[in-house]
């Protein structure tokens, strides 16, 4: 069999290779994202109390430790046996929804959005954001920055703390909320809203009005058929704080509706030869393959996904552009809600509703009455235990679950990211845009690294949660490897550093 | 001149945490100091970029991984020679763009940007495992490395 490994991936948190083996007639057999593991978290995490966990687990990742901030504290909640006070859960939820609108602002305007914008083959050295402002003008540039620093700002006012969060308590939060910064959130909650407004604008004019840029959407390419995993509140919409797990079959069918903590009766891990992870399946379905269909356990957690699982949209904005979504892509109600969407690189899409989602849910949650309440430290008075904590990260399904001693010494510590949920998808996406371009062994190198780049990208997949080293640049390199393993193939779009 | 030094790195992942270990030991020893600004991040272009705005002078100090590189050993670089190790400008992370290109894009944008960028890279070679010393050779390059920024500046 022959092997194609891209290493390591452009854009991407840490250093992931990609393998591509190849079948004796020269066609792609299977296709591996490998994502070198970080080693002894939980070893680390072992023996120290429970409370730290918040602020040990946003270090684990520079770009989403808002997320595991979260998960954390909210997996405290459950082994402290605290119920949050509603003041509590508005500020997280305010706070969270802020993460939301920076970190999806910038992956369609710095990361997605130049595969789009730029155009999907245009140079590398212009699918960046200098080529979306080139393309867009400055002062989109400008606002994209500016949206940014308002809500890094506003990160920073309700965590403590302006990259790694320190507020999040057992049941608690440790900061208020004071009137005069309510009134300056609610007017950044509102500016976030026209810039979402914008952002979708933006989408159609470009991508929806292209015929070409439509087509590529909808092109079987870059389509799977899988399960959709999100999170739903008690009226089936959209939230990334809180609710239950819901999960649909590739027709809209929901197969499973479960409470976050009984996430290992429903999830499985299997392990695999070639990488440290473990890749995420349905029990209820088993692992057949990394295989589209209903027959198959693979299932996605992204944007897609969890307005995929949904019923509808929980503010009026947002929900018209959730029905746009649906019904421009073709899709019909049936039994309350749309058929899922299947289109890999409409994710993109389903990421700018959310982004309006985000910034309405932030509006609201500012003009609450209740939200300034300072009852924010409940006396935690219960011997701990077990508790699980989930919430959505901008990339999927975040679980936190910890076991403690009595004292609150922690004995077991067990995370699943959300990139990890998709990485059976992904290794599928992979797999078919490399097929695109290497067929009965020949190999169209021009173009493999960005359309295997494309594939994944739209997954926003974080890798292996480190940070980052010099020179900030994440390099690819793709190597192909042929039937017998002999490389065929190596491209790349990296020099050594200079020393 | 309004200087900002930012210690860059993961302080729970080993080695990768020297800048920030770098930027603990200068927090003591310039305590005081009325035109110094000491932050630790972990954090690529743009928040990079976003966090310097109105400052004269940026000092970054962060891990590098060179092929054959001696783990502790640092250099001093300027922007020219990141970009120079990263062809493509192709973005950094996940969520971020290089520096290079979060430069450029705020010179385009008219931003109030440092007139001058400083790079302290440390070499290092454990950046995969939890943990939160620093390496034998590491951990003793940072008072040289300390003692060399106070020089500097």
């Amino acid at each position: 069999m022959k092997r194609i490994r891209i290493d390591p991936i452009t854009r991407l948190e840490g250093h992931g290779k990609i393998e591509i083996f190849l079948d004796t007639q020269g066609n792609v057999a299977n296709a591996y994202l490998q994502i070198p593991e970080l080693r002894g978290f939980e070893r680390f995490c072992v023996g120290r109390p429970a409370e730290e966990m918040p602020r040990i687990t946003s270090r684990i990742c520079g770009v989403c430790p808002e997320a595991h901030h979260m998960a954390s504290s909210k997996a405290l909640d459950a082994v402290f046996g605290v119920t949050p006070s509603p003041a509590v859960q508005k500020i997280r939820e305010l706070f969270y929804s802020a993460f939301f609108v920076t970190d999806h602002t910038t992956h369609f305007y710095a990361l997605g959005g130049p595969d789009f914008i730029v155009g999907p083959d245009a140079p590398p050295e212009q699918r960046n954001i200098l080529g979306v402002i080139h393309k867009v003008g400055l002062e989109i540039g400008r606002q994209v920055i500016a949206c940014r620093m308002r809500n890094h700002a506003i990160i920073k006012l309700l965590g403590g703390r302006g990259v790694h969060p320190v507020a999040g308590l057992p049941g608690g939060w440790s900061k208020p909320l004071q009137e005069k910064d309510r009134v300056w959130i609610e007017q950044a909650a509102n500016e976030n809203v026209v810039f979402a407004q914008f952002s979708l604008k933006l989408f159609h004019d470009i991508v929806l009005s292209n015929p070409e840029y439509l087509d590529m959407v909808l092109s079987d390419a870059y389509t799977h058929s899988t399960y959709s995993m999100g999170m739903v509140d008690a009226f089936g919409r959209v939230n990334f704080y809180d609710g239950r797990i819901r999960v649909v079959d590739p027709g809209g069918k929901e197969i499973l509706n479960y409470h976050p903590n009984e996430y290992t009766d429903h999830i499985g891990e299997r392990v695999e030869p070639w990488t440290y992870l473990k890749v995420p399946y349905l029990k209820k379905i088993g692992w057949h393959g990394y295989q589209d269909g209903a027959k198959s356990g693979v299932y996605t957690a992204t944007p897609l996904s969890r307005l995929n699982v949904s019923d509808c949209m929980a503010t009026p904005r947002a929900q018209e552009a959730f029905e746009q979504f649906y019904e421009t892509l073709g899709s019909k109600r049936v039994g309350g809600r749309y058929q899922p969407v299947h289109f890999r690189l409409a994710i993109h899409w389903a990421r700018l509703v959310e982004l309006l989602y985000a910034a309405e849910r932030m509006l609201e949650l500012s003009q609450d009455k209740e939200i300034t309440d300072s009852d924010l430290r409940p006396l935690v008075t219960n011997i701990p235990d077990e508790g699980v904590g989930c919430v959505e990260a901008p990339r999927g399904t975040l679980t936190h679950h910890y076991q403690t001693d009595t004292k609150g010494i922690l004995t077991k510590v067990n995370l699943i990211v959300g990139t990890t949920n998709n990485y059976a998808a992904m290794a599928m996406s992979i797999r078919k845009a490399a097929a695109s371009l290497i067929k009965g062994g020949a190999i169209i190198t021009n173009g493999l690294l960005n359309r295997v780049e494309m594939a994944f990208r739209s997954y926003d997949p974080c890798m292996s949660c480190a940070t980052h080293s010099l020179p900030g640049q994440t390099p690819l390199k793709v190597t192909i490897h042929n039937a017998a393993g002999k490389v065929v193939e190596e491209l790349s779009q990296y020099t050594e550093p200079v020393s | 001149m309004k200087t900002l030094i930012v210690g860059l790195g993961n302080p729970i992942l080993s080695d990768d945490g020297v800048g920030v270990k770098v930027a603990y030991c200068l927090r003591k020893r310039l305590l005081t100091h009325p035109d110094l600004t000491i932050k630790e991040a972990s954090a690529g272009g743009l928040r990079l970029l976003e966090m310097a705005l109105g400052y004269d002078r940026v000092v970054l100090v962060d891990a590098i991984c060179r092929k054959g590189g001696l783990p502790g050993v640092f250099s001093r670089l300027c922007l020219k020679d990141i970009a120079a190790m990263a062809p493509t400008q192709n973005l950094a992370s996940a969520h971020d763009t290089s520096l290079t290109t979060a430069v450029e894009m705020g010179k385009r944008m008219g931003l109030d940007l440092p007139h001058e960028w400083i790079i302290y890279a440390v070499n290092v070679t454990h950046i995969d495992a939890f943990d939160d010393r620093l390496t034998a050779a590491v951990s003793r390059a940072v008072p040289r490395l300390v003692d060399t920024i106070l020089k500097d500046l």
